[in-house]
């Protein structure tokens, strides 16, 4: 299994870096986000739409990003901690029965 | 997918506010019911919501020279069932309109069907029929995910081709454009999206075989093959 995950990672790895060279190669690219891009397109149908609710509180730039790191390694903390415990325990298991023999 | 604060008419908003309501409470009593029959999962559960919030918090760049992110609404959903999601979604969708002005609080109702209704659904539609058709379960695990993200930003398309349709092509020109906006971008991230979610797939069959055996839901599809 090891090695199919660790083929699979790769592979991902290869999209995204893969995406990231087509990507740069177009004109314009400025890896700007689809969300806000779908705003222009808003105002393109629609130009005198004006949002009628503001967001409550803006981080400025620096703090969001701030902020987004830290959903993501909150995310990554405890999918990391429940891998991490189930094959250690699976370990223990194994060597436990081993130890039994 | 998230559609910004303000950004759909006040009418749209509360529609689609009404439309999550009755799913997002759904699911909370399932998750409820959950925690208090297997409370062994508990974990996993959490380890599912990590997973989306992981996911939609990182913006990949994409082959159209602008960026966007996954979901990871796919995993939790063969795991625990569709209804399970929509509240996990809900928390993801709520932290970042809260604090990262990301989507909106007017617009949660529509982002939370999209992202935590409609794309859980589709993936575990998809991960039943991949099955049904006899495809090997990695193939439908990669396609399951891949497919939910899909739907979620069509569904976004949708969405916002109903609250701005085009005064020329109408509805479906407004949504061809929208889904233009979208779908290419996205295409790749989703590829990526369903390979993460094999591989944590192939982790759980290896290590997780006794949580997955008492999850009602992962389908004993997954249990049945699950090495202990």
């Amino acid at each position: 299994m090891n090695a199919r995950n660790g083929g699979l990672l790769a592979l991902a790895v290869v999209v995204v870096v893969g995406s990231a060279l087509i990507g740069s190669r177009r004109e314009g690219a400025r890896f700007a986000g689809s969300d806000g891009q779908a705003l222009e397109a808003v105002a393109a149908i629609q130009p005198d739409y004006r949002p009628w609710f503001g967001a409550i509180w803006q981080p400025p730039p620096e703090i969001a990003s701030g902020l987004f790191a830290l959903q993501a390694a909150l995310g990554a903390g405890v999918l990391g901690y429940y891998l991490g415990y189930r094959r250690g325990r699976a370990r223990r298991r194994r060597d436990r029965a081993d130890a039994g023999d | 997918m998230h559609i910004a604060e303000g950004f759909l008419p006040p009418l749209h908003a509360a529609a689609w506010t009404a439309i999550a309501l009755p799913f997002v409470a759904a699911s909370a009593r399932r998750v409820n019911r959950l925690m208090r029959e297997q409370p062994q999962t508990k974990l996993l559960l959490a380890a599912s919501g990590a997973f989306a919030f992981v996911l939609s918090a990182l913006k990949l760049p994409s082959v159209t020279g602008s960026c966007s992110h996954a979901t990871g609404t796919g995993l939790g959903s063969i795991l625990f069932g569709p209804s399970a999601l929509a509240l996990l979604g809900t928390i993801v969708l709520a932290f970042q309109a809260l604090l990262l002005a990301h989507g909106g609080i007017t617009t949660l109702g529509a982002n939370v069907f999209s992202m935590a209704v409609v794309g859980p659904w589709v993936a575990y539609g998809s991960l039943w029929a991949a099955r049904a058709l006899n495809a090997p379960l990695a193939a439908g695990v990669f396609l399951a995910a891949l497919l939910g993200n899909m739907a979620t930003y069509l569904t976004t398309a949708g969405q916002l081709a109903l609250a701005f349709p085009d005064p020329v092509s109408g509805l479906a020109g407004s949504f061809l454009k929208f889904a233009g906006v979208f779908a290419p971008t996205q295409l790749p991230l989703a590829v990526v999206e369903g390979l993460l979610t094999v591989v944590i797939v192939n982790f759980l069959r290896e290590y997780s075989g006794d949580e997955l055996r008492v999850l009602r839901f992962a389908p004993e599809i997954l249990a049945v093959e699950a090495r202990s």
